[in-house]
């Protein structure tokens, strides 16, 4: 109520008149109505914002270090519809391991754009949304290290911590950044941030080499100031640094042009890849889970083999848990589950899991026939990490002898197959698995980096310099522990799901170990390992060989499923997103678009 | 109706004795508010003597007994009076009539009277939608105002959307809402449409101006019923309808939706997507069977076979479920209204109580509505000091049911699915299907949640005469609203979807909206010079707060138990809040010569605190003439037939500020955790101590970038206009053209990613004129002895045209963002894909330009820049949505006690996006959906004739592509209102009664559209709640 009302009420005007029967009194009442008209009233427009806080009173130590978990926070924010913490949309679905699923290609129509590559186009908003919400997490981290770089050590001892924990966080995003659109602007926390200082930041001012050089940089300043081991566990470690940096090296060693065309392989960078391995195998902190599954089962989050991942939650006060959104469209369309189909393992993927007679990969006759459209898994051998990866029909689901997977489970089998993924779903009756309807999901942690990649990047490294067989052990250590992992797959009367049948490379025995075959073993270790873990297609642009491996992907690949009628991989062109039409225009001209968009 | 009718009483007082020469005879007049009519003119036939009344309506005039005595006075019909030996003080009243040009109209903070108004403003006749039973006045408005379009659906409480005069801004364009003088921008769903006793637009900025810096949209004032003088009166009113829906969908039943499943497989795998690798459609998603002759060039269905159940468990048995008829029916509507009122020279009172009670038309919905209003005034020291206040309240209670997506499911729910299970749970999607809920049980499980709204509005004045015509009014207004929502979520299982939990939960809010308004008046009058003075002071603030909670683990699912103290686990509560203030200054002066010349000067100041320190307060001037052409001797005797001739033409400014409350700062809030199942989190919590649950560590999240420059949008509005009357007003009507230029739209635009969250910004950035032309038209008469007619229509058309929008946000609008924009053309622009027709040969599908997908069958999209690609460069501006024209026509018949009134309205041109179509034209866009019969009809090598695309469940063309195939006329024309009544008062004339009478009356009757529109209704072409056909029989009587 405005203070005037009270002091000017209409009953004391009244009583003026009552008294005043003269034009003279008139003067006094026509001097109030004066002063209530004029009246200045300054304050009267001077409200309070409510509820909100402003940049000036974030300054104190307790609100620094709440920024920090703020840029945290970001990590496990991703959703289906940009996916960037499991990657699937980016690294699997346009890597020949999986399918888009859903209900048709128009179900999230800008995925089967990926997928086909054909259709995607600069308009594409899930690209766009991608974009931003990565920069949504550089932008936290940076507003954070402000704040950290802020305070003194005498009132903010962890500074030089939290400080290397948001470079490192801020190296992630920036690493997301740059696999997916490769020419980025780069913007850290010396530039104050404002429109036109943000404005005026070009994608291209650096080279893609600069660019991988400055997130290398973060990493290295997070390694040198992180601790080994966190007593809060989802903070970053130096052995997570140490591993993103060997992954940030590996990717800028194998040097690309600016066709995207891979033109050389920096031999020094692979020695600086195999060095930061070494420091975290060396530390004796990590160890691969025994069995594979444990990497994928809930109750086995922050396990010995998990060098980063993401810490996700429920029944923690937010409305619907701070759950893998990301991942919510992946679960089977039936009474225990109920939506949405998504995520769906390629027939060339499942065909990749089967081994030959000495129990190896089929390195180019795996596709040749095609045990999906047979259903057979029992004639063939196969990987055990097939029944770890594919939900497959009449197979035990996740493990649950008691929920056999059925094709009717699938959403469109008629385009996609009756397959799908199961590597990021857990059981309907495990603690962690949650609702909100229509979809689901659970608070299951995801890997970001976990110790079998250490391994082998270090492997990698180590053919790439012409060390094959320092490489071996490694490749072997992966495989060992996959083929160990048999006990979770059986069924109900307790035989094994499939015909299991897998061996390590024995050179002399079942193989001869070239560089090239060793070569030919790590690319496909990788698949086996990570696949529709979100990655692959990154390997694939990464080692040069996208174009032509997805154009004999899909050749075949289109026969078994219609969806694919269209789909053509342009070289020099789909190796990165386009950078999206509104991004250019909002840069009135300052960014450019990449090559061949 | 009321016909046109000038009506004279005399009142004869007795006199002395008879006199044969000149006498002065003495007399007043006044209005049949007894409101004294000053400036009339008395004038003696026979000897030329002329005088006028005074302020006071008082008269002196000498007249001899025999002679006549002649009283006009503008917008009447000149009174004729034979002086009798008796005459000496004489009392004459004119009676009001429709179309009267001394009719009292609310023009903002004061009144003017309709001759001397210089603005566009049109006056409802409220008597014409009284009856009718919408729950909301304003609905009741479509197509009776010139340049107002009415945008509502059919749901008893669903949102109402009012635009006047095309689009101004790019912001909120809803009009503001002066009820008895407090400014709202709630709408009028709340107040009891038996209380209104007249609504008045402001369509042009000269009349809207003094509202300053909301009218931008234009200014709906409503004044509700008073007491009147002299009368004591109970008025009831009665009505029931029946409702029911006449515009649906036509989805199909189950052997049509097997038909169609089978014809899609047939087709992809002849000469579609599965051409390579046949799919064998003997069986097809699991359910349905077919006998067929497999043979593919000419493929014929003999029988599609629906199995007893359709899952696995054999709990649901194949139904034919028309899932629309599942979820409505035919409903009952009732409207009670009785108001009481009485009035003494020194005091007028309205009491009044109503009662509406919507059944939906979907099942469960509905809209209960208690409203009481209590309105008086008081008069002191002989009229100089007037107190009253005005009063509502009104109880609302509505369930809460997901209405959108219940008629959305209802149309592609599979038909096959039954209501319930055999054990009587829900029916539900089973493989094959997509994940859609069962919609009769969203009814059912939903039913328990009801909504209470509650308010209490109202505003006390007083009104003191300092001097002769020098008033000073004190008013202060409270609106007290707020709503009280308590919720539960039923565990259920329906086919493959299921929830295992209950939750419960609560949310209130309340509003609180406090104004205080002072104003002095003036009124001179120097000779034939009016004028009216009026400068004044406006203080606004309002204060929003809002509360919600819900909780798990209920022990019953019963909304008696569900509290929020009964939940267990996963409790969670939010709140939040907003305020705002405006202080105004304004003032305004009118000046009329001789009723001949018009003038009006309005200045209004706006402060408000949405804006910066540098840009707080803004000026809205306006100024506008009028010229009474029929007032001019060359045309009184050249051109008799023009009984009102009144050119009139006004320029003012008026602004908008609706945008966020906080906007001119950089804030952070802390937001712990927001994820909705249709949108991700953007919260600040993470699990850093990796425990996956318990209260989470949290920071803050940057909302947005303050902006201290900020200040409003401005919208400039010429309007010229001429209003006129013929054959003694016979013929009325207007004309008005206008040219709004609105600058400085404020926008919150898309930005640039990098700036992360909080990068918004509001300024103020965009450029948008509109043009438009208004007429209405009016004929009341008699047309034979007992009949007569009353015909009123208007119409009206305008263009936008967008002329500024800064190059960074191009893409957020209609375009490609850079060649083509939505600059200089309508925002309500259409942009997409030409569809050429469909490919109907292989040669076609081999000559055409490359479009990944085409084939036979398919749509083919023009290659419109000829580069042998189809792609996102083929796109144009394809029209817009904004109609040609609207018009509107309400035709009266009365006879004797009969009377008929119907009312057609309708849009001309325009193009509708019926989204329809993705479910009527296509079996792939929504593969495990139900689909529209048109798709039986779908083209195929044997129906060669068909413009729809062959059907296939692969859409590899990308056919759900924004395209002119689901661009479809939008034009209609509806029988809005058809009633007829009838007059009881000579069966009661043995009672006192003042009126009586019934009627029945039946809306949305008849509806005409496009035979290229392939929805059903143009007026509400998303899947909105359809409008109902509402069918009434009521009674008004008046004691």
């Amino acid at each position: 109520m405005p203070i005037l009302f009270r002091l000017y009420q209409p009953s004391v005007l009244i009583c003026h008149y009552k008294n005043s029967k003269t034009m003279k009194n008139l003067k006094y009442i026509m001097a109030f109505m004066l002063c209530i008209i004029t009246a200045s009233c300054k304050k009267y427009l001077d409200t309070t914002p409510q509820g909100v806080i402003s940049s000036a009173d974030l300054t104190s130590a307790s609100n620094t270090d709440a920024m920090v978990i703020a840029a945290y926070s970001k990590l496990g924010e991703d959703y289906y519809y940009y996916p960037y913490a499991g990657m699937w949309a980016y690294g699997s679905l346009r890597s020949g391991d999986a399918y888009k699923g859903g209900g048709g290609p128009g179900d999230v129509m800008e995925y089967n754009e990926y997928e086909t590559f054909s259709l995607n186009n600069n308009t594409n908003t899930s690209s766009d949304q991608v974009w931003y919400q990565l920069y949504v997490g550089v932008a936290r981290a940076n507003t954070a290290l402000t704040l950290v770089e802020g305070q003194s050590l005498a009132n903010y001892p962890q500074k030089m911590e939290r400080e290397g924990e948001l470079r490192f966080l801020r190296g992630h995003f920036y690493f997301l950044l740059k696999i997916l659109f490769n020419h980025i602007p780069w913007i850290d926390e010396t530039l104050q941030k404002s429109q036109a200082n943000y404005g005026a930041v070009s994608n291209v001012a650096l080279t893609s080499d600069q660019l991988w050089t400055n997130i290398a940089n973060d990493f290295k300043f997070a390694a040198a100031n992180l601790p080994v081991t966190q007593t809060q566990v989802g903070r970053a470690t130096k052995g997570a640094a140490q591993a993103y940096l060997a992954k940030t090296l590996l990717y800028q060693a194998y040097k690309q042009d600016d066709k995207n065309d891979v033109t050389s392989i920096d031999q020094t960078l692979l020695a600086q890849v195999n060095s930061n391995c070494d420091s975290v195998i060396n530390s004796d902190k990590y160890t691969l889970d025994a069995d594979f599954a444990d990497n994928f089962l809930p109750q086995d989050g922050n396990s010995s083999e998990s060098v980063f991942s993401i810490q996700y939650s429920k029944n923690d006060g937010t409305p619907l848990g701070r759950v893998d959104f990301g991942h919510c469209l992946d679960y089977p369309m039936n009474v225990q589950y109920g939506c949405c189909g998504f995520h769906v393992p390629s027939d060339n993927l499942v065909n990749s899991f089967k081994t030959d007679a000495n129990g190896l990969p089929e390195f180019t006759t795996f596709n040749d026939t095609d045990v999906v459209a047979t259903g057979n898994y029992q004639t063939d051998t196969f990987d055990p990490r097939l029944d770890h990866t594919a939900a497959i029909p009449g197979h035990p689901y996740k493990y649950q002898t008691g929920l056999i997977y059925d094709a009717s489970w699938a959403r469109d089998p008629q385009t996609y197959g009756p397959l799908l993924s199961m590597k990021e779903t857990v059981a309907y009756t495990d603690p962690s698995f949650t609702r909100f309807e229509p979809f689901m999901s659970s608070s299951k942690d995801w890997e970001v980096i976990r110790y079998a990649d250490v391994l082998l990047m270090k492997a990698e490294a180590l053919i790439q310099t012409g060390q094959e067989q320092a490489a071996l052990p490694l490749i072997n250590m992966v495989r060992q522990r996959a083929m160990n992992s048999t006990a979770l797959l059986v069924q109900a009367n307790g035989k094994p799901t499939s015909n299991y049948h897998m061996d390590i490379y024995r050179p002399g025995v079942n193989c001869t170990w070239t560089n090239a075959y060793a070569w030919q073993a790590l690319m496909f270790e990788r698949r086996l390992e990570f696949a529709m873990e979100g990655y692959r297609f990154f390997d694939l642009v990464r080692w040069g060989i996208a174009a032509d491996y997805l154009n004999s992907y899909f050749a075949v690949e289109k026969t078994r499923t219609p969806h694919l009628a269209g789909a053509v991989f342009t070289k020099n062109r789909d190796e990165y997103l386009p950078i999206s039409q509104n991004q250019l225009n909002f840069s009135k001209g300052v960014y450019k678009q990449n090559p061949g968009w | 109706m009321r016909k046109l009718l000038l009506f004279c009483s005399l009142l004869v007082m007795l006199a002395g004795g008879a006199y044969a020469q000149s006498r002065v005879i003495s007399g007043t007049v006044s209005d049949d508010k007894s409101q004294p009519l000053p400036g009339v003119t008395v004038f003696v036939l026979e000897t030329k003597k002329a005088t006028v009344t005074d302020i006071y309506g008082k008269f002196t005039i000498e007249a001899a007994t025999g002679q006549t005595l002649r009283f006009s006075y503008v917008g009447y019909q000149p009174v004729l009076l034979k002086v009798k030996n008796e005459s000496k003080n004489l009392n004459i009243i004119f009676k009001e009539s429709a179309n009267d040009l001394n009719e009292v109209v609310v023009t903002g903070y004061t009144s003017e009277k309709k001759k001397d108004l210089t603005g566009a403003v049109t006056v409802v006749n409220v008597n014409d939608i009284k009856d009718v039973p919408e729950g909301n006045a304003i609905k009741a408005l479509q197509g009776r105002v010139p340049g107002m379009t009415v945008y509502a659906d059919g749901s008893p409480n669903g949102a109402v959307t009012v635009r006047l005069r095309g689009t101004t801004t790019l912001n909120d364009n809803d009009p503001l809402y002066i009820i008895d003088g407090i400014p709202t921008q709630r709408g009028l769903q709340e107040i009891n449409q038996d209380d209104i006793e007249s609504i008045q637009v402001l369509r042009d900025a000269s009349a809207a101006t003094i509202y300053g810096s909301r009218a931008a949209a234009g200014v709906i004032i409503i004044t509700t019923k008073k007491g009147k003088a002299g009368t004591q009166r109970i008025d009831f009113d009665a009505s029931t309808s029946l409702q029911y829906y006449n515009s649906k969908l036509q989805p199909l039943d189950a052997q049509q939706h097997g038909q169609a499943y089978w014809q899609a497989q047939v087709n992809d795998d002849e000469f579609g997507p599965d051409a390579g690798s046949p799919i064998d459609p003997s069986v097809s998603n699991g359910i349905y069977t077919y006998n067929w002759n497999h043979n593919y060039t000419n493929p014929v269905l003999y029988n599609v076979n629906i199995p007893e159940y359709i899952d696995a468990a054999h709990t649901m048995k194949a139904a034919n479920t028309n899932w629309f008829n599942e979820i409505s029916q035919t409903s009952v509507l009732q409207n009670y209204a009785l108001t009481v009122s009485s009035g003494t020279e020194n005091s007028h009172s309205l009491f009044s109580i109503g009662y509406y009670d919507d059944i939906g038309i979907i099942k469960q919905t509905g809209d209960t509505k208690y409203n009481a209003r209590y309105n008086t005034d008081y008069s002191f020291f002989k009229g100089r000091l007037k107190i009253g206040e005005t009063l509502s309240a009104t109880y609302m209670k509505d369930p809460v049911l997901p209405t959108s997506s219940i008629t959305l499911l209802s149309l592609i729910e599979n038909p096959i699915i039954p209501v319930h299970t055999v054990d009587g749970g829900w029916g539900g999607p089973v493989a094959g299907m997509d994940d859609r809920d069962n919609p009769v049980r969203l009814i059912d499980d939903n039913q328990q949640n009801v909504n209470a709204f509650g308010r209490v509005f109202g505003n006390a004045y007083a009104d003191f005469e300092i001097i002769s015509n020098l008033h000073f009014k004190t008013t202060y207004a409270g609106d007290f609203a707020g709503n009280y929502y308590r919720w539960l979520q039923l565990p259920y299982v329906a086919g493959f979807l299921s929830n295992p939990a209950t939750y419960a939960g609560q949310s209130t809010d309340y509003e609180v909206t406090e104004t205080w308004q002072n104003q002095l008046t003036y009124d001179l009058t120097i000779k034939k010079n009016v004028f009216n003075f009026l400068a004044g002071e406006e203080n606004i603030k309002d204060k929003y707060q809002n509360f919600n909670a819900q909780g798990q683990g209920l022990a019953l699912a019963n909304i008696d138990y569900a509290y929020l103290s009964e939940a267990t686990s996963n409790i969670l509560a939010a709140g939040g809040g907003s305020s705002d203030a405006l202080l105004s200054y304004f003032g305004k002066i009118n000046y009329a010569y001789n009723d001949k010349y018009l003038a009006s000067v309005t200045l209004r100041r706006d402060g408000s605190s949405k804006f910066g320190a540098d840009n707080r307060y803004a000026y809205f001037p306006a100024a506008s003439v009028g010229w009474r052409l029929s007032e001019e001797d060359f045309v009184k005797n050249n051109a008799p037939v023009i009984s009102d001739l009144k050119l009139r033409f006004g320029w003012g400014q008026t602004g908008n500020q609706n945008i966020a409350n906080n906007a001119t700062y950089s804030l952070y809030q802390s937001i712990y955790g927001n994820a909705a199942p249709f949108s991700g989190d953007s919260g600040t919590a993470y699990d850093i101590n990796g425990t996956g649950s318990g209260t989470l560590l949290s920071g803050f999240t940057a909302i947005q970038t303050g902006n201290p420059k900020l200040k409003w949008e401005t919208t400039t509005q010429s309007d010229l206009g001429v209003d006129f009357g013929l054959f003694n007003n016979k013929f009325t009507g207007s004309i008005d053209a206008y040219y709004k230029n609105t600058t400085n739209i404020l926008i919150s635009p898309p930005y640039l990613a990098v700036l992360g969250e909080g990068g918004n910004e509001y300024y103020n950035g965009a450029s948008m004129v509109d043009r438009g032309l208004e007429a209405s038209l009016g004929y009341g008469g008699k047309i034979a002895h007992d009949l007569t007619i009353n015909i009123n229509g208007n119409v009206s058309g305008y263009k936008n045209k967008v002329t500024y929008l800064p190059s960074a946000v191009l893409t957020g609008y209609p375009g490609n963002g850079t060649t083509e924009t939505v600059l200089g053309r309508s925002i309500n622009s259409e942009y997409g894909y030409v569809v050429q027709g469909i490919f109907t040969s292989a040669a076609e599908v081999q000559n055409s330009a490359a479009q990944p997908g085409k084939g036979l069958g398919r749509i083919r999209y023009e290659d419109l820049n000829g580069d042998g690609v189809i792609n996102a460069d083929d796109q144009k501006f394809l029209g817009t949505s904004d109609p040609n024209f609207t018009y509107g026509l309400n035709t009266s018949l009365a006879y004797k006690n009969f009377s008929l009134t119907f009312f057609f309205q309708g849009v001309q041109g325009g193009l509708v996006y019926n989204s329809y179509k993705y479910l009527t034209d296509f079996t792939s866009l929504a593969p495990g959906s139900n689909w529209g019969t048109r798709v039986l009809d779908a083209w195929t090598p044997q129906n060669s004739k068909s413009t729809i695309p062959a059907l296939t469940l692969i859409d590899a063309n990308n056919e759900g592509r924004y395209s002119s195939y689901f661009l479809e006329p939008g034009s209609y024309l509806k029988l809005r209102n058809i009633q007829l009544a009838y007059n009881l008062k000579s069966i009661f004339k043995k009672i006192k009664i003042q009126r009586a009478s019934v009627y029945i009356q039946a809306s949305n009757l008849l509806t005409f559209k496009s035979s290229l529109y392939t929805g059903p209704d143009p007026e509400n072409p998303s899947n909105a709640y359809p409008i109902p056909v509402i069918s009434t029989i009521g009674l008004n009587l008046s004691l």
